[in-house]
């Protein structure tokens, strides 16, 4: 079990960001977390690596250490890393920058060293420059690697946000909406890159997402939040005939085959 | 666009050289960088200049340091010239009410402004912007109350009697000599800034200032590198003011403190270039010589400063780095467009795309 939370809860005055949500991850998965607007799933991402304080009586693992209350950068070191909804880049940085400061954790000298200068940060700043930008080339940025991260495109810039989470050499990837604003040859690009990264680095992932066949396509197993709590969870087949899922999304009208087109875009 | 190309061409000559150089040894540029400066005396006219150039030297350790915390770090401080200041006052009365020598002094000084560091930098775990920039002026301000105040520091009537540094029989007691204490400190001191900001730990500082929840996500732990931003740069004001105390006339009054020099402080690294690797430089030189040049005027200098800030920030938020900055850059962009299209088999790498 890589990733563990029992009763997760966070409220901001009277809203109930997320309630009570218990949630399993096994090593090597690939999980989708669905729901509308403002059900919480940013919020979770937020509790998990640490942006957010949970409430009292939660808890989470991670790996069987539990993480309850630890600042972000503590559970960046146990290898999680995550992708913000608004990106946040470091947009005054080169795009190898960028990647460096993911890869921060990893460069083995430290603040001492770094002020002297010494032989020694010399041949480790080489040497994780190289691997950083094999990173880049397999992303496919690696034309951009001296350009200021602000001179990129949107597009660009989800490639670079996704690759300053690899450079955190992770096990577990939490992606929150990854393919927003998109065009759908970019997203299947994107999923083809995500993938490809989960086979060769052995990826554990969590994927956010509004754009459903993202998920539909790419998980074995879905999770669905409503009001800051677990509705449904199972295979995307699954999930996808779910009424209670599909009255959150599209209310209690429609038809079911009708929704059935709408989920499946 | 004739100009354009000389330009780069000359960006490229110089990239290439300081290559050639370093692959000679990495220490190479600096070598040669302290023999051009050691020559700079016998070049200038007269003493005054030399006066100037130690002047320019400890300024450029005050604008480093505080181009650290501010432009790197992003971290508003205003307070520098209090931890000048009580670099300058703890040298002085070290050597003066102790009788330590200046090499027991300086690093007395340094550590006191590293305490001081530390009460700076605590509010910032805290505070952003406009009101830790409130916070570190009151400290900055209230150092130098403290001193007008305190009849052991000599008040508002200064300190005097500051001894020049020796080594043996040999006195640091002219502008010359004490030029060759203070530019090599100078010198180190730029030099350690240059392996801060392009480690490791200088990009965890500009992490933290373009975005603090990204940066600890990425694993860089915030608060830690906010107060190592702030001892370094405290360090270095703790170098500037026991050197700024032992020059001649080894005198030190409260009136060298105020907000003015706050601003021009201020200034030098703005119109440098916050957060480029020779802003805090290029500004201390540039600030310092037109101070001088207009010093007739001085009581309109804090007019013209506040102009020249708003200016700066409104027309070159980068300052000169900035500009200097967008050349190579634009240099690089075109380099780019260049290795696509020769890739692409188009061929024609035209370089006027922006």
């Amino acid at each position: 079990m890589l990733l563990r939370t029992e009763k997760l809860s966070k409220h901001f005055g009277g809203l109930r960001a997320v309630d009570g949500i218990d949630f399993e991850l096994e090593t090597g998965e690939v999980r989708g977390l669905i729901g509308p607007n403002g059900s919480g799933k940013s919020t979770f991402f937020n509790l998990v690596s640490g942006i957010y304080r949970p409430d009292e009586g939660s808890r989470v693992w991670i790996d069987e250490h539990e993480t309850t209350g630890f600042e972000p950068h503590l559970i960046a070191a146990l290898g999680v890393a995550r992708t913000f909804q608004l990106l946040r880049v470091f947009s005054e940085m080169t795009v190898l920058e960028n990647l460096l400061v993911g890869h921060h954790n990893h460069v083995s000298y430290g603040t001492i060293a770094s002020m002297l200068g010494t032989r020694g940060v010399r041949a480790e700043e080489k040497r994780v420059r190289e691997q950083m930008m094999e990173l880049l080339a397999f992303i496919g940025l690696a034309d951009f690697a001296d350009m200021l991260a602000s001179e990129l495109s949107v597009g660009q810039r989800r490639l670079l946000a996704l690759g300053r989470a690899m450079a955190m050499r992770p096990r577990l990837l939490l992606l929150d909406e990854p393919a927003a604003g998109l065009s759908p040859v970019n997203v299947d690009n994107l999923l083809r890159i995500i993938l490809g990264l989960k086979e060769r680095y052995g990826l554990t992932v969590v994927i956010v997402e509004h754009i459903l066949r993202v998920v539909m396509d790419t998980c074995q197993k879905v999770t669905v939040l409503d009001h800051g709590q677990k509705i449904a969870e199972g295979s995307p087949d699954e999930v996808k005939n779910d009424h209670a899922v599909i009255e959150a999304y599209l209310g209690r009208e429609m038809e079911d085959d009708e929704v059935r087109r709408a989920l499946e875009g | 666009m004739a100009e354009q190309a000389a330009s780069l061409r000359f960006i490229d000559a110089t990239e290439r050289s300081l290559t050639r150089l370093r692959a000679i040894h990495p220490l190479a540029p600096w070598i040669i960088a302290l023999l051009a400066l050691a020559a700079l005396p016998w070049v200038l006219a007269n003493t005054y200049h030399v006066f100037l150039a130690n002047f320019i030297c400890i300024m450029i350790l005050l604008s480093v340091g505080l181009n650290i915390v501010k432009g790197f770090c992003g971290q508003v401080t205003v307070g520098h010239v209090g931890l000048y200041a009580i670099g300058a006052y703890t040298a002085a009365v070290m050597s003066v009410n102790f009788g330590t020598p200046f090499w027991v002094s300086l690093p007395i000084a340094v550590m006191a402004t590293l305490l001081a560091g530390v009460v700076v930098g605590i509010p910032s775990f805290r505070l952003e912007g406009a009101y830790l920039a409130l916070v570190t002026l009151g400290l900055g301000e209230s150092v130098r109350i403290f001193i007008s105040a305190t009849e052991y520091l000599g008040a508002t009537n200064g300190f005097s009697g500051i001894p020049a540094p020796r080594i043996g029989d040999f006195r640091f007691d002219t502008y010359q000599k004490y030029y060759y204490l203070v530019m090599p400190v100078m010198l180190f001191g730029v030099f350690f800034s240059f392996q801060i900001l392009r480690s490791r730990l200088g990009r965890a500082f500009m992490a933290v200032r373009e975005d603090p929840v990204a940066a600890a996500a990425a694993g860089v732990n915030v608060r830690k590198h906010k107060m190592v931003a702030f001892l370094i740069s405290a360090g270095y004001a703790g170098f500037a003011g026991a050197l700024y105390a032992h020059m001649i006339p080894g005198y030190l009054n409260p009136r060298n403190f105020t907000v003015i020099e706050m601003v021009t402080l201020l200034l030098m690294v703005v119109l440098g270039g916050l957060g480029h690797i020779w802003g805090g430089i290029i500004g201390a030189i540039i600030v310092t010589i037109v101070y001088d040049i207009t010093k007739d005027y001085y009581h309109y200098s804090l007019l013209l400063f506040g102009s020249v800030i708003v200016l700066t920030v409104l027309f070159m938020p980068k300052g000169i780095g900035g500009i200097i900055d967008r050349f190579i850059a634009t240099r690089r962009f075109i380099a780019v467009r260049e290795r696509q299209a020769a890739r692409s088999g188009s061929g024609s790498g035209s370089g006027d795309a922006a």
